[in-house]
């Protein structure tokens, strides 16, 4: 715990909007945790009544077309981020960490895997995503994987160039001399000195995540329509704008605070791993 | 230089190859049979028998796909089920919208993005970079869509300064003045991009203010104005040229929104229609032609990067 403490403090000294980054995504966590009892109105429960009322005392953030509390769908939309984006992280992770570290430690493998990256990589990110979710349903499992597979690539491209520095390390041929076999080389000595630069690639990921859901959900082509997510609010308050602003910007507002949040809080911690990768990782 | 080209040019090919093979695959790909997807519900059982033979379905599926290639290589992308039109005609109608949004963002990013990022970096540290670094990460945060709805509604709807919506061609009445139907969506096109082009020509003038001939210029009493500009922005903006084939891959993905949000008749919106409207000879169709064009512009930068530094074409 101190040891935690420790690292947190090195990372953000001195950095303070960072800070203020991290204190934002406690309080999207603590919403995601919390939300039945943040709020006493059921996001999906329909008020014909108090349709599209500007912000008030009842309504913090007023309601939509179909009365429907926009703060309550907020609090819960932050489920929806959350999940998209921890989702989005681990099958990229995954999926890109085995093929980039397999293919720079199996030169063969990786003259073939690594043709298919570039290959996947010739498709502009929201295209590929747009064509795959042609092919799929819309659904919370398929935004998930569709958004993971497009950075599988990138990130398979990073832990490549990473693995292929690592691979002529002493300690590599110091393992491989005491005879340790090819899963153990990879799994044990070779990426426990990945964990680092893969978490600063996961805090990218989510936040680049969180704005291709919200462009899905906007074309229509995302999560399902009646899923509170903030993207899908953003797509409903289109035919409103004029008549209720607030609808555009409080999943808006939203949506910029966690990117933003996500992506200082990367910058910091890419700034504190080892110099040797600082320049393997693009953010934005 | 020359071997490089033709070692560049040797790796595009099979790459292209690839991709092709991905977007015949994808009709494949789609649930039911591909004559009666690439048809529409509406094709009688001639239409559906006349297809099936050209397309030689009964054929195995690599002589299916030599078939779909050759058509491609004499330009034909099949036909669109929407339009009733030549794929390739509904792409060319799309592409005038396109080019020009691509043009204007471009121009957008150079003017914001490099001054911008030149200015930072020659404050390094100081409060005017923080402001840039800090407010490029911010831009990078707006989702275009948000952003383009909001310049909407203060431009368009409050203030009444510029259309909300659709573009009139420039060939049509009203000439380049027809241009302010682009000013708001390359605008919001331009607002992530630039921030990535900020932080780039800060990040590579600073790795270039820190090389021995800049140390040089300024030890032999140039005026720091002419090291800025002349040492290290010119050395600076090698790696910035190498970063606008990403722009441009990003540009082509966010005008898919951006498009849409402006409704304006270009070959990103015309991707998003034809997926809700399931018209997916266009899809494959605009789909190929884009991942070509972004291969080849991928090229073109890699040769000019080689042409700019040397040593790139060294290694």
């Amino acid at each position: 715990m101190t040891a935690a403490l420790a690292t947190f403090n090195q990372v953000f000294r001195g950095r303070r909007l960072a800070l203020l980054g991290v204190g934002w995504l406690i309080i999207v966590a603590i919403a995601v945790v919390f939300a039945p009892w943040l709020t006493p109105y059921d996001p999906l429960e329909i008020d014909p009544v108090a349709r599209l009322t500007a912000p008030n005392a009842e309504h913090w953030f007023g309601t939509d077309h179909f009365g429907r509390d926009t703060l309550a769908r907020c609090i819960y939309g932050a489920r929806m981020a959350l999940l998209i984006g921890l989702g989005a992280v681990v099958v990229s992770l995954v999926g890109g960490t085995l093929i980039g570290m397999l293919s720079a430690y199996f030169t063969r493998l990786g003259h073939v895997l690594m043709r298919v990256v570039d290959v996947a990589m010739a498709f502009p990110a929201l295209l590929l995503a747009l064509v795959l979710m042609t092919i799929l349903d819309r659904s919370v499992t398929n935004t998930i994987f569709v958004i993971g597979i497009v950075y599988t690539t990138t990130t398979a491209r990073i832990l490549f160039g990473m693995t292929l520095k690592l691979k002529n390390e002493v300690f590599v041929d110091a393992a491989v001399v005491t005879g340790a076999g090819h899963p153990s080389v990879l799994f044990k000595h070779i990426l426990p000195n990945l964990i680092s630069p893969l978490l600063v690639q996961a805090t990218f990921i989510f936040a680049f995540a969180q704005l291709q859901a919200a462009a899905l959900d906007f074309l229509g082509l995302g999560l399902p329509p009646e899923i509170p997510s903030w993207g899908n609010m953003l797509a409903e308050s289109r035919v409103y704008v004029t008549r209720a602003s607030w609808l555009l910007m409080f999943p808006g507002a939203l949506i910029i605070l966690t990117v933003f949040s996500m992506n200082l809080v990367g910058d910091a911690l890419r700034d504190a791993i080892d110099p040797r990768f600082k320049d393997d990782i693009a953010g934005v | 230089m020359f071997a490089y080209t033709i070692k560049r040019l040797l790796t595009l090919i099979p790459t292209l190859f690839a991709a092709s093979v991905l977007v015949f695959a994808f009709i494949h790909l789609i649930p039911g049979d591909p004559v009666a997807v690439l048809l529409g519900d509406t094709a009688t059982p001639e239409e559906i028998a006349a297809l099936s033979a050209e397309m030689g379905l009964d054929e195995p599926i690599y002589i299916q796909y030599a078939y779909w290639l050759g058509n491609v290589m004499q330009g034909d992308l099949g036909r669109s089920i929407f339009f009733q039109e030549p794929v390739t005609r509904v792409i060319a109608d799309g592409a005038e919208t396109s080019i020009l949004l691509a043009l204007m963002t471009m121009v957008w990013i150079v003017v914001l993005g490099v001054p911008i990022g030149v200015i930072a970096a020659t404050r390094h540290g100081g409060w005017i970079d923080q402001i840039a670094s800090g407010g490029a990460m911010f831009a990078a945060s707006i989702p275009t869509f948000w952003l383009g709805l909001y310049l909407i509604l203060i431009f368009a709807v409050t203030l009444g300064w510029l259309p909300s919506s659709g573009f009139p061609s420039v060939f049509d009445d009203g000439g380049l003045a027809n241009l302010r139907y682009l000013l708001l969506p390359s605008l919001t096109l331009a607002a992530p991009n630039s921030a990535l082009i900020i932080r780039l020509v800060r990040a590579s003038m600073l790795d270039v203010q820190r090389e021995d001939h800049v140390r040089t210029a300024r030890a032999k009493g140039l005026h720091p104005a002419k090291v800025a500009l002349k040492h290290v922005f010119r050395n600076a903006l090698v790696a910035v040229a190498a970063a606008f084939g990403f722009t441009f891959a990003a540009l082509i993905s966010e005008a898919v929104v951006t498009e849409t949000v402006f409704s304006l008749p270009g070959i990103g919106r015309l991707v998003v229609e034809s997926i809700l409207r399931r018209d997916y000879p266009v899809i494959q169709g605009v789909v190929l032609v884009i991942v070509c064009l972004y291969l080849v512009i991928n090229l073109i930068v890699d040769l000019a990067y080689a042409w700019l530094d040397p040593r790139v074409s060294l290694k």
